[in-house]
């Protein structure tokens, strides 16, 4: 069966959260204790989540899931985090299903598959956090155009080509960037 | 006696029709036709089991909690009142799928015990098989297409449920909870955390392939559990009278206890089974049913339906409690402290 969601996950956090104990730090980590029946939600900086950890004894629990504020201290949400999207992003929409951005920020819903285009900058900053760029990895659709494989694989291989630039083992790298070149004129040439 | 390291599993795999908005942003008749045409899809011959079909809209409140306590349906999609949702359940309960709640297909499978893999391999199937028919909302980039771009990637969530009681007493498990955060992991108590009974899940399903997201869940499963187990000899080393009153406890109320709310029960199933993994107790009426196993049929409409004919529209009524207390009793009667 499956745990309730905590509706905390959601999107629609304001952006300026910090640390309820400290007051200093971004708040990265939602506390959940449950005392004598009792729910409390606490949002903490890693290094007081820690110490509430180790203080916690007796009869509590004390769950932690990773906030979305995390993603939200970085995040285009956060207006003084730097300019991640530009300053008109509130004016834009959906022309296929009419979500705004501010719908997106409330709801952290879109409305279709369009709106991962027009709202790529702000997703990229709410879903990578800062962190080293993710792509999808895992099972494709078997009916998805060739294109689809083709931009999936080169992006595979650009990963790889990175790590192994970063290890210093040029002689591999060579050899997957001349198959990223063999598959950018496939891709170019269009689906056969 | 062996007891297993995961006490349950269970996998979502969440899907788009390619071309269709997402249900919140979706008219009525437009979802309607969605759901029309998946059915006809899970009407189709070339499956192994058959799938049968519910008429969300008209189930009591009752039928609904079922589902959802026998792990075949999110409380999510249960709590949700959007058009055109549909539901069905694939065999004898191996898998189910929602459509139309957050999303347009949500394919989910549970299993007592570590069978994560099967699970997976399982859902897997099927969605391939949806997928000769249907079309998926698909992006190199991004992965399976979602409503919410957080769970957008594989569009596969995990989850291992794990009996942890010792680590929640102690406090311990907000450190878990901690390590398991920085992983990407998320920390949740099943029934409000009673029991010490928890699911571990990947939060993000974006950057990894679905296989090596079980692994890691089963990996870091397998870590806990161990942790939990040497908590649970050291509670007995260093308060030996404590842990034995609160295991003992647990048992005489269990046994005379005449009116019993879930959580309380959870609780005390949750000490007995401690008690007998640590050699301290017998419980014969428990050797042939997993704690999970019981805990799950101690629940409100699964009283309801099991032993009331499903005679009341309302789950929190007095009579459930003494139906509970009831089982309690019958399953305890013969459980002994070990001197």
């Amino acid at each position: 069966m499956f745990a309730d969601e905590s509706p905390d996950w959601n999107f629609d956090l304001s952006g300026s959260v910090t640390c309820e104990v400290c007051g200093d730090e971004p708040a990265t980590m939602h506390l959940l204790k449950v005392v004598d029946g009792i729910v409390s939600h606490t949002h903490l900086c890693p290094g007081c989540a820690e110490e509430a950890a180790e203080q916690t004894d007796g009869l509590a629990l004390v769950l932690a899931v990773p906030s979305v504020l995390r993603n939200l201290g970085r995040s285009p949400v956060a207006k003084e985090s730097g300019p991640v999207v530009p300053s008109d992003a509130d004016d834009r929409f959906c022309a296929v299903c009419g979500t705004t951005l501010s719908d997106v920020r409330e709801s952290g819903l879109v409305g279709c598959a369009n709106c991962y285009q027009v709202f790529a900058e702000y997703l990229e900053a709410l879903v990578e956090a800062g962190a080293e760029p993710k792509e999808h990895l895992g099972k494709m659709p078997q009916r998805g155009p060739e294109t689809d494989i083709l931009r999936h694989e080169i992006m595979r291989l650009e990963r790889m080509l990175r790590e192994l630039v970063a290890c210093e083992r040029f002689e591999e790298a060579a050899g997957v960037r001349d198959r990223l070149a063999e598959l950018g004129e496939r891709l170019e040439g269009g689906p056969e | 006696m062996t007891f297993p390291v995961i006490t349950a599993s269970a996998v979502g795999l969440t899907r788009n029709v390619s071309g269709r908005r997402f249900p919140h942003a979706e008219d009525a008749p437009a979802l309607e036709e969605l759901r029309t045409e998946i059915v006809e899809v899970l009407g189709g011959d070339s499956w192994e089991h058959s799938w049968q079909v519910y008429d969300v809209e008209s189930m009591t409140t009752v039928q609904i909690d079922h589902l959802v306590e026998r792990g075949l349906m999110t409380p999510t999609f249960a709590d949700c009142a959007g058009m055109g949702r549909g539901f069905a359940v694939y065999g004898e309960g191996q898998a189910s799928l929602e459509i139309n709640g957050d999303d347009h297909i949500r394919l989910l499978g549970f299993r007592p015990g570590g069978q994560l893999a099967f699970v997976w391999s399982l859902l897997n199937r099927l969605d391939d098989r949806l997928e000769t028919v249907l079309s998926y909302g698909f992006d190199p980039r991004w992965g399976y297409l979602t409503a919410r771009p957080k769970l957008a990637g594989s569009g596969m969530r995990a989850y291992a449920t794990l009996h942890l009681p010792a680590l929640t007493l102690t406090g311990r498990l907000a450190g878990t909870a901690v390590e398991l955060a920085r992983l990407g992991l998320g920390l949740a108590g099943l029934w409000g955390g009673a029991g010490g009974v928890v699911q571990v899940s990947n939060l993000r399903p974006l950057g990894k392939p679905e296989t090596e997201i079980l692994q890691q869940i089963g990996d870091i499963s397998r870590g806990i559990v161990e942790k939990e187990r040497s908590v649970r000899k050291m509670l007995l080393r260093d308060n030996p009278i404590q842990t034995r009153d609160q295991i003992g406890r647990a048992l005489g109320t269990a046994q005379h206890a005449w009116t019993m709310s879930f959580h309380e029960a959870v609780n005390l199933i949750s000490a007995a089974q401690v008690g007998m993994e640590l050699g301290l107790v017998e419980v014969p009426g428990m050797a042939a049913e997993s704690a999970f196993g019981l805990m799950s049929r101690l629940q409100s409409a699964h009283i309801v339906t099991d032993h009331m004919d499903g005679r009341t529209g309302c789950l929190e009524s007095p009579e459930i409690d003494e139906h509970r207390a009831r089982v309690l009793r019958e399953v305890f009667a013969g459980a002994w402290v070990r001197p």
